[in-house]
């Protein structure tokens, strides 16, 4: 659809050209008939000098000393008149020179308006037969240059262009003022929107125009309902874990007691193992199915990494680990509990894994945030990679955990648009997982290497 | 060593008493958060099994209570909930340990021993004392390098002394960290255990002062 201002600023200018041009043609019209009129006007005024010259002296060689019009002394100045008798006596006004005007008879029925070219290109002109009172018979005719009305049209043209496009302008510009002023409002929700989604708080109808007010009432509620559903979603998967595991970690502990007395109990340990996989791959599937649901999340992945990597240098073990965390402040669009569970279960199998350096670090590139979790043991063989992400296998069974640390994560990082390799360490040798996610308003800047 | 257990789960909290009890350890087991944050102020726990999920009042919250008021016993957290961010929550409130359900019930032993003797400032899990020798790995006492068979309260009498080796402990913190709550306290008891311990390991591995206590010093 585009944006708002966008559509009011295109469909502005396109009103304003048709508005220009219309209005321009019309304008144009009705001054050129009135620049026509006054024209014709003028020439009859002028034809009417002649006659009546030309009737006070009775003389056709007196018309020019009677009319003293310096226009029609100067030769070709434009404004011409010539008087033709019956028997062809031609007189002139000394500004056609040599020259005549090209009609010359006429009728006595009144004023005659003719055009044609004169000395220095079309002009137009009045003609008339008029009868003295000596009887003599005169064709009368007076002449005016067109080049004049032509010079003074388009100047009007150029003027009316002018004032039109004057006009449009301001039509524009106070278009997109206004449209300005009308989506104010809307800018302010969507910036309220982005601010107010990762808090508890409600947007303010009062704030917003009567308007956008039900927009906005409608906008809390879906953040509500959005909150409602995530939390809803974790506590389900909580109760249903402490509903599952507790009795499953009870049915163990018999199943210890009852292995120190019978014999054969492997295959029902092996059978509670596969229920307790079953189990956390299940809430894990859970988790990502309610994270696919989750809008407009944020999360700090130095705030994550962080906290992450304090749970993992408290573990017994960290002495024994060289665990070094490169972080960025970067923000991404995923919630924070999940970050945490993809850098938990991949620094998890690192440390499970490794045998002195495991690396964790992020990285921006393209708009997406790097996270790269190293270690320097034996890593994965390119075959078993993609079985491991896709259906978490557990390769070597001597190892604690359910084996489906890689595929969780890899199904939360899908979940939120994001991915999950896995490759051979350049930099420690063993296992590099890199999960890549989407950024939100990159402010890259790195904050500090730690190393424990 | 006293233990608190907060676990909901009828069946599985007496799993852990039994195993934990058999080790010589006293157990008061509660099932609700309020009872649990009740007698983690009022009784001298060396260590508490803390379940995140608890009816009345989550685990977290009881331990941030805790840990707000100075309570500083080590905390085993146990729970189902094996999100991440929970562990680095329960960290943040002051937990020394996370074990997730389902766990085996070796490894929670182990994981409170160890937690127990880096809380009495102890490295080494086995404790010499002439040719007394006690791994509070297995619970087993030897004697010249043979095994002497103990009680479970002659267990924990020595157990207690050997944990806080070097250090005169009365009668009344003795009573108080080998009972449980509803417990039999009669003092006099003590000494009759102290009694059986000299017979069977040698009069010189605990002293005593009259009136003050009991104490093992290690090699």
């Amino acid at each position: 659809m585009g944006s708002l201002q966008r559509r009011v600023i295109v469909g502005g200018v396109a009103w304003a050209v048709i508005a220009t041009v219309i209005g321009g043609f019309a304008v144009t019209t009705v001054f050129d008939d009135i620049a026509n009129r006054r024209f014709n006007e003028a020439l009859r005024d002028r034809h009417t000098q002649v006659i009546v010259a030309l009737g006070d002296t009775q003389s056709p060689d007196r018309v020019e000393a009677v009319l003293a019009n310096p226009s029609y002394a100067r030769v070709y100045s434009g404004r011409y008149w010539q008087l033709v008798g019956e028997n062809g006596e031609l007189y002139t006004s000394p500004s056609l020179f040599d020259a005549e005007l090209p009609q010359t008879e006429f009728l006595t029925n009144g004023p005659e308006l003719w055009e044609g070219t004169g000395p220095n290109g079309p002009i137009r002109g009045v003609g008339e037969r008029v009868v003295l009172e000596d009887g003599s018979v005169w064709n009368v005719s007076v002449a005016a240059s067109l080049n004049a009305l032509s010079a003074e049209r388009a100047q009007m043209q150029r003027s009316v262009a002018f004032a039109f496009g004057f006009v449009g302008v301001l039509g524009i510009a106070g278009a997109a003022l206004l449209t300005t002023v009308l989506v104010a409002p809307l800018r302010k929700l969507r910036d309220d929107v982005r601010h107010h989604w990762d808090s508890e708080k409600d947007l303010l109808p009062e704030d917003f125009p009567t308007e956008v007010a039900p927009l906005v009432a409608e906008i809390n509620d879906l953040i509500r309902r959005n909150r409602d559903i995530l939390d809803r979603g974790r506590r389900q998967a909580a109760d249903l874990a402490h509903a599952l595991k507790t009795p499953s970690a009870a049915m163990r502990n018999e199943l210890v007691a009852i292995s120190r007395k019978v014999d054969g109990t492997a295959p029902l340990f092996e059978a509670l193992d596969r229920i307790d996989a079953q189990i956390v791959r299940s809430l894990a599937r859970m988790r990502a199915a309610t994270a696919e649901s989750a809008i407009h999340v944020r999360t700090d992945v130095d705030h994550s990494v962080q906290r992450i990597a304090r749970l993992f240098r408290s573990l017994r073990e960290a002495s024994e680990v060289n665990f070094e965390v490169s972080s960025h402040a970067a923000i991404v669009a995923v919630d924070a509990q999940d970050l945490e569970e993809i850098l938990g279960n991949l620094l998890d199998n690192a440390f499970k894994w490794r045998q002195r350096k495991v690396r964790l670090s992020v990285d921006i590139k393209d708009g997406m945030v790097d996270i790269l979790i190293e270690d320097d043991g034996p890593g994965i063989a390119e075959g078993q990679r993609r079985n491991v992400v896709m259906e978490g296998a557990r390769l070597d069974t001597s190892v604690p955990g359910t084996g489906l640390g890689l595929s969780i994560a890899h199904d939360l990082a899908k979940a939120y648009g994001g991915s999950l390799d896995l490759s051979r360490s350049d930099r420690l040798g063993g296992l590099c997982a890199r999960i890549t996610l989407p950024a939100v308003g990159l402010q890259a800047r790195a904050i500090s290497a730690i190393s424990a | 060593m006293r233990i608190l257990l907060a676990e909901d789960n009828a069946t599985l909290s007496q799993q852990i008493k039994a195993a934990l009890t058999e080790e010589g350890r006293a157990v008061d087991a509660v099932t609700d958060g309020e009872e649990a944050l009740f007698l983690g102020f009022t009784e001298p726990y060396d260590l508490v099994v803390l379940d995140i999920g608890l009816p009345e009042r989550d685990g977290i919250s009881v331990l941030k209570e805790w840990r707000k008021s100075d309570m500083n016993t080590p905390v085993l957290i146990l729970t189902a909930r094996d999100g991440w961010s929970e562990r680095v929550d329960g960290l943040d409130a002051g937990a020394d340990d996370f074990m997730t359900k389902p766990f085996h019930m070796p490894e929670l032993s182990a994981r409170i021993r160890a937690m127990l003797r880096r809380q009495a400032g102890q490295l080494n899990p086995v404790f010499q004392r002439g040719p007394v020798v006690y791994d509070s790995r297995t619970n087993k006492v030897l004697i010249n390098g043979m095994p002497v068979s103990l009680t479970a309260q002659e267990l924990a009498v020595l157990s207690y002394l050997f944990h806080h080796a070097g250090r005169m402990i009365t009668r009344t913190e003795l009573s108080e960290h080998i009972y449980e709550y509803d417990g039999d306290r009669d003092s006099n008891t003590i000494a009759v255990f102290v009694n059986r311990l000299r017979n069977k390991l040698g009069k010189d591995l605990i002293t005593s002062a009259r009136g003050q206590g009991y104490q093992i010093d290690l090699d």
